[in-house]
């Protein structure tokens, strides 16, 4: 983990709300795992004051360093600044962060984004195709805006000999509906032998109990609101099977299903 | 070539290499930070709370972001006094920075036992009091809002250690000095000013309060005024030793508080966005000193220049 001020190098605008920024990272960030994220300091301002959490959404070494990206959607004020960044802008990035997904390469798994969840996902999706591990790819949002990326994610599916299945809740993309449906009736054939997922705390909570349901294990990338990314302020607890909190900072983002009583 | 200037203070008995310190419950217990700042720079460290038995704290939302600050409810969630000794002060003692530990408890009994088990503990340079914690025995009400409580709950942790002893003022009372002088009269060496400013956010489209448990403590910039005017009463009008804090992030802001009649001070929102906040800070008051030719830090305590 370092605390480092990294460089724009350039943004690509997604149909907003969505964004993603490229920036020169420490040689650090070769190592991220993924599923780890960065707290990035929009500004030094008052407002937003606290940093902001970001996925590492891609990372890759080149001749001229570590170049990484984040994919962001704007709620609010910070996240809004963020959209607004040019080339040559600088912002301080704490990172990388948190614990990682769990690779695994033997069998097959199902990979389930809501939303800018995909975030979190594309680092793992890459590395998953890169060695071997066979996945599908389900992304689910209200409508066809809230798929960004989604055709790298396709093409990295089937890379790895599985597919991309969309789902929108109006219908604009893919299969109307929501994207436990499509993967609980393959869940119901044994498709998978493990679930990787992250976004809204409503969708995961419905997918770890789909999963238990079926008898497949998996993680999630829990979405929470942080004060420092680090473990000092305690404020991203999350409930813990064992009854104590968890902070989803240090001891996440990525949680077993079995391991968050949701 | 100008010498350096002189940045050591003292908090009553509490002799501190330089004023920052890092305030309780934004620094964890410490070790956090190792890797993120040279913590062998920082003068004084205060930990996060500490109760005789762990406490596992509020549910989520605990936290909240507010214009030029935060609230927070963490609901006191700490390792507990044990586990903090035989665990973490070990890996502290390495460094310089003086370790205070910040104490609480729901009766009185509870501080008296949390004093004897520092006590003996070499490591520990002194105790800052939390009293913005409820009483079990009298209802509820935070210890120190009621100035006759206080006292004696001062006066019995003062019955139990030998160690420095620092009590830590709530700003949501009528009467901080009331409630200083409280402290004084118990036997305490210094207070601290201020913790955090009890208060709400709502979100007008859900309708919801931004925190679980409704109310929580601002901190951060948002509350300096309100921490600068405390300080600077509780300074004159106690005659203790008083450790600042509310909303520092600059040499400007520590200047401010030293001014106001602050001894020491204490970081501590500031740490959540910046890690490196303190030594950052340590290093502008050098230059702050250096380029107005001010030969010691100390020299700056209480010395504000009132209005003719």
């Amino acid at each position: 983990m370092q605390d480092a001020v990294a460089r724009v190098l350039s943004v690509t605008e997604h149909p907003l709300p969505y964004y993603s920024i490229r920036l020169s990272l420490p040689a650090v960030y070769d190592d991220a795992e993924p599923g780890q994220f960065v707290m990035v300091q929009v500004g030094d301002r008052l407002e937003p004051y606290l940093r902001r959490p970001f996925s590492v959404f891609d990372v890759a070494a080149g001749p001229s360093g570590v170049v990484g990206e984040l994919l962001g959607k704007v709620v609010g004020r910070g996240t809004e600044l963020m959209a607004k960044a040019e080339p040559g802008d600088e912002y301080r990035v704490l990172g990388p962060l948190g614990r990682g997904f769990t690779l695994r390469t033997q069998g097959r798994s199902a990979l389930v984004a809501g939303g800018v969840g995909s975030a979190a996902l594309l680092l793992l999706a890459r590395s998953l195709a890169a060695q071997g591990g066979a996945f599908d790819f389900y992304y689910g949002g209200r409508n066809q805006v809230d798929l960004p990326c989604h055709l790298e994610f396709g093409r990295l599916a089937e890379q790895s000999g599985g597919r991309l299945v969309l789902t929108t809740e109006d219908g604009s993309a893919g299969a109307a509906g929501l994207v436990t449906a499509p993967l609980d009736e393959e869940l119901a054939r044994g498709s998978y032998d493990f679930v990787y997922s992250c976004g809204p705390m409503g969708l995961l909570k419905r997918l770890a109990e789909l999963a238990v349901r079926h008898g497949v294990d998996g993680e999630a990338a829990l979405e929470t609101a942080m004060g420092c990314g680090y473990g000092a302020c305690l404020g991203c607890a999350v409930p813990h099977v064992e009854g104590r909190w968890a902070l989803c900072c240090k001891d996440g983002p990525v949680f077993g299903f079995s391991e968050v009583r949701w | 070539m100008t010498p350096r200037p002189d940045l050591a203070t003292r908090v009553g008995p509490l002799e501190l290499a330089n004023p920052l310190m890092t305030a309780s419950g934004t620094f964890g217990y410490g070790l956090e930070f190792a890797h993120l700042t040279a913590l062998e720079r920082i003068g004084g460290l205060v930990t996060k709370g500490l109760s005789p038995e762990p406490i596992l704290g509020n549910p989520s939302p605990r936290i909240c972001e507010t214009r030029g600050g935060m609230l927070n409810s963490i609901g006191l969630q700490n390792i507990g006094i044990d586990a903090y000794i035989d665990d973490v002060l070990p890996g502290l003692s390495q460094y310089p920075a003086k370790i205070i530990v910040n104490l609480f408890g729901t009766t009185r009994e509870q501080y008296e036992g949390l004093a004897r088990r520092v006590e003996g503990v070499p490591d520990i340079a002194a105790l800052e009091l939390n009293v913005s914690c409820p009483n079990v025995q009298r209802g509820g009400i935070e210890f120190g809002h009621d100035p006759q409580v206080l006292e004696e709950l001062v006066a019995a942790v003062r019955q139990n250690t030998s160690k420095p002893i620092i009590v830590k003022l709530s700003p949501n009372v009528t009467s901080p000095v009331l409630i200083g002088e409280a402290a004084r009269r118990g036997g305490a060496d210094a207070l601290s000013c201020i913790n955090t400013v009890l208060g709400m956010a709502i979100d007008a489209d859900s309708r919801r309060p931004l925190l679980r448990r409704l109310k929580g403590g601002l901190s951060g910039p948002a509350i300096k005024p309100i921490a600068l005017r405390i300080v600077y009463d509780v300074h004159r009008e106690v005659g203790l030793p008083v450790s600042g804090i509310g909303g520092i992030e600059s040499a400007r802001d520590v200047v401010e508080f030293l001014l106001a009649g602050a001894s020491a001070v204490q970081v501590g929102t500031a740490l959540f966005r910046t890690p490196n906040a303190p030594v950052r800070i340590l290093e502008e008051l050098e230059t702050f000193l250096t380029d107005r030719n001010l030969a010691a830090v100390s020299d700056l305590i209480g010395a504000l220049e009132p209005y003719d």
